[in-house]
């Protein structure tokens, strides 16, 4: 059994951003030696998240325009206040529930050495509240 | 557009380089958030559409053990960007502290001066900052000064007040300082200074609770009146972000969001900024001419 975690770092460069990161989850699953197990891919921030869906530029802007029209900044959120743990004002609740509802993390199969995915589908690492460097968690299980 | 007051305390950069920052960061400035490459700070720069930055850094190693940024490494981040636009920061309680800021501006080339009395522990008003104004005032660059409320734990709210200042500001009639967070709480007292003294100003970087929309809109339409910066402070205040303690793009739209004409918002944004940087009193004084 082999049990595989990398950290990948990603540089958002906007405020908010569908970034495609398939290629990298398959490229570390290359390189970890397993034939057959399953990977899974999470983001560690609250602010950001991961989904899955295809892979083209229309349905990037659809998701975030909508998660934008759930959670408008506008809207009255508890979370705008100083957080004195953090030294900062939290002011950006919508980008928490942005990650809340398109959720933080995905799993394929991975058989053959290659991830089993839907010919559509495609890894996206979600920024809701760029630009900022994040890291993503790739573990790889599996012989 | 300028941002007028920004931290490095979340540069990456300055931990690898130098691991006490990284206390400085976190028990000094009191801040939690993960450390980002200097590029993320450019970034934020870039969306909020501002195109240079005030770095400020607090010699606070006399009252904090540890200084939170020195002139060199703000210096060294400066060399990295020239958006970047370093100020320097020395000691009132220390006896060097005139000869430090010369050497930080003639030799490190920086471009004014940063003060905290409440993270250094020093009064703002009283004769042990007055060496550190004659200094600042003979290389004519300008002071900023934190005022109103601190969150560095340990800090005593009084030495964040603005009236503090009067003495000093009257004294040093050709030095310009830089009133930081509007003074909140104590705003109307930090707006009659720069009503009755035309070298004071006043940096936008105030935001203690709700959203920087939320906020703005409380201090400059209910706090006092929008009339007022409109009419009468609209050649006197700088924006500043107080990044990372908050997103740049966050207070830009805040800002934006007042009912405020594109004039006077340049002014705030850029033009007044500007002015100040432009070493000398009579520069930063040119808006006169406006009456």
């Amino acid at each position: 059994m082999i049990i595989k975690l990398e950290r990948l770092k990603i540089q958002s460069r906007r405020s908010e951003e569908a970034i495609n990161i398939t290629a990298l989850v398959e490229e570390a699953i290359a390189q970890s030696g397993v034939q057959n197990g399953l990977v899974h891919v999470m983001t560690t921030h609250t602010s950001s998240g991961l989904v899955v869906t295809e892979g083209i530029p229309c349905l990037e802007q659809d998701i975030l325009t909508h998660l934008a029209r759930l959670f408008p900044e506008s809207e009255n959120y508890h979370h705008r206040r100083y957080l004195d743990y953090d030294g900062r004002l939290g002011f950006n609740a919508d980008a928490h529930l942005k990650s809340v509802v398109g959720g933080i993390s995905c799993s394929f199969p991975i058989e053959n050495g290659k991830m089993v995915r839907g010919s559509r589908q495609t890894i996206y690492f979600m920024e809701y509240d760029g630009p900022l460097e994040r890291t993503c968690l790739i573990q790889i299980l599996g012989e | 557009m300028i941002d007028f007051h920004t931290h490095p305390v979340l540069i990456r950069e300055l931990v690898a380089q130098d691991p006490s920052f990284e206390r400085a960061a976190r028990e000094v400035f009191y801040i939690g958030n993960n450390f980002q490459p200097l590029e993320t700070f450019l970034l934020q720069m870039d969306v909020a559409g501002i195109e240079r930055a005030v770095l400020l850094p607090v010699a606070c190693r006399r009252a904090r053990q540890v200084d939170v940024g020195t002139n060199e490494q703000i210096v060294e981040l400066c060399a990295k960007s020239p958006r970047l636009i370093g100020f320097a920061s020395v000691d009132p309680g220390v006896k060097t502290a005139p000869a430090d800021l010369e050497r930080a501006i003639r030799t490190l080339h920086l471009e004014g001066l940063k003060l905290d009395p409440a993270l250094q522990d020093f009064d703002s008003g009283g004769p042990e900052a007055w060496a550190v104004y004659e200094a600042a005032e003979a290389l004519k660059i300008p002071v900023l000064l934190h005022t109103g409320l601190s969150w560095a734990p340990g800090s005593a709210l009084e030495r964040g007040h603005p009236l503090r200042l009067e003495s000093a500001i009257r004294r040093y009639a050709r030095l310009n300082f830089v009133l930081a967070h509007f003074a909140w709480p104590w705003v109307w007292e930090a707006v009659a200074l720069a009503m009755k003294y035309p070298n004071v100003f006043l940096d936008t970087s105030c935001l203690y609770y709700d959203s920087p929309k939320e906020f703005f809109e409380f201090v400059f339409t209910r706090q006092i009146p929008i009339t007022l910066v409109e009419r009468t402070l609209a050649n006197q205040i700088v924006f500043g972000s107080n990044y990372p303690r908050v997103e740049i793009k966050n207070m830009v739209r805040a800002l934006r969001a007042l009912p405020l004409t594109e004039g006077c918002l340049n002014k705030i944004l850029r033009e007044n900024a500007e002015r100040l940087l432009a070493r000398g009193h009579e520069a930063a004084m040119s808006h006169r001419h406006d009456y």
